[in-house]
């Protein structure tokens, strides 16, 4: 449980450093414009669609592919009603440096879940959904929501912090049966 | 069917109305006129309020308001359980008993509903 943890911290500094070191770079220079931050939160939740379809391609765990059913599910659900209130704002989502950092994270992640299989994979899965949830939740309290100027485009980036904070919480229940 | 849930979800807009009425005209006149109607909003993944106290034999309607999909399943077996609720849709039970609840979909959402004593 101990060395768990220990390797769960590991996993979420890692994480947090892809995420927040260019987005810290990013935020000294200049915040996000609503067109920068709709893209933003659009990939953010796709990236975890993304992981969800490789978890259900690889795993056999019932408990795991409940999980990224239910991550599916909901993040597309996201993306549906950020890209329907961004075409009623009329704001086109615009790639940005974050986005590309987001990406870039998402291809290294990939990579190493691709690698594994098994229960080494059912693991690295959930520690991996903890730490990206934490990180995601981090940077939308901190730099997305107070640089949005749109208020329809920031309640519904408030709204979702429950349900980012709830995913954290069950990855990690989850991640603890490994 | 899109049409059948809207009508439903009319139905028990209507019931929810009049309940409510029903409950002001009570307090002034007689209390504890038959079974009672309550509401739990989920909302923002939470169960609201996320302690109900009901004697037995009231109704409890829970209405997801959320963004994404909820279900009410009794904890922990699922002994009973709603389908799962996309966002607008209610789930109607007649309560028995205290129980806790959860949503199997997200398990770190919990509630209870008490019978008064
Ligand atoms: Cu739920």
């Amino acid at each position: 449980m101990k060395r768990m943890r220990k390797s769960m911290n590991w996993l979420a500094v890692t994480v947090a450093l892809i995420l927040f070191v260019p987005a810290a770079k990013a935020q000294s220079q200049n915040p996000l414009s609503d067109p920068e931050i709709a893209s933003v939160a659009v990939t953010a939740n796709q990236i975890d669609v993304d992981y969800g379809q490789l978890a259900l391609k690889k795993s056999h765990n019932a408990d795991i592919r409940k999980f990224a059913e239910t991550m599916i599910s909901d993040h597309k659900n996201i993306i549906q009603q950020a890209a329907a209130l961004a075409q009623r704002l009329h704001v086109t989502p615009k790639t940005n440096a974050m986005t590309q950092s987001l990406l870039n994270g998402e291809t290294t992640t990939m990579k190493t879940l691709k690698a594994k299989s098994g229960t080494a994979f059912d693991k690295a899965y959930a520690q991996n959904e903890a730490a990206y949830h934490e990180a995601v939740v981090g940077a939308v309290k901190t730099k997305l929501i107070p640089e949005t100027q749109n208020a329809e485009l920031k309640g519904l980036l408030q709204s979702v912090v429950p349900l980012l904070e709830h995913h954290t919480m069950m990855a990690k229940e989850l991640a603890s049966k490994f | 069917m899109k049409k059948f849930f809207q009508i439903v979800a009319v139905c028990f807009s209507g019931c929810l109305i009049l309940a409510g009425c029903n409950n002001g005209s009570n307090s002034s006149t007689v209390e504890n006129s038959g079974p009672q109607r309550d509401t739990v909003i989920i909302k923002l993944m939470a169960f609201t309020p996320d302690t109900l106290t009901v004697n037995k034999g009231d109704t409890v309607v829970w209405i997801n308001q959320d963004i994404v999909a909820h279900d009410v399943s009794h904890f922990p077996d699922r002994a009973w359980h709603s389908d799962t609720l996309n966002p607008q849709n209610v789930f109607v039970k007649v309560i028995d008993d205290s129980s806790s609840y959860f949503c199997s979909i997200h398990p770190t959402m919990r509630a209870t509903v008490l019978l008064k004593k």
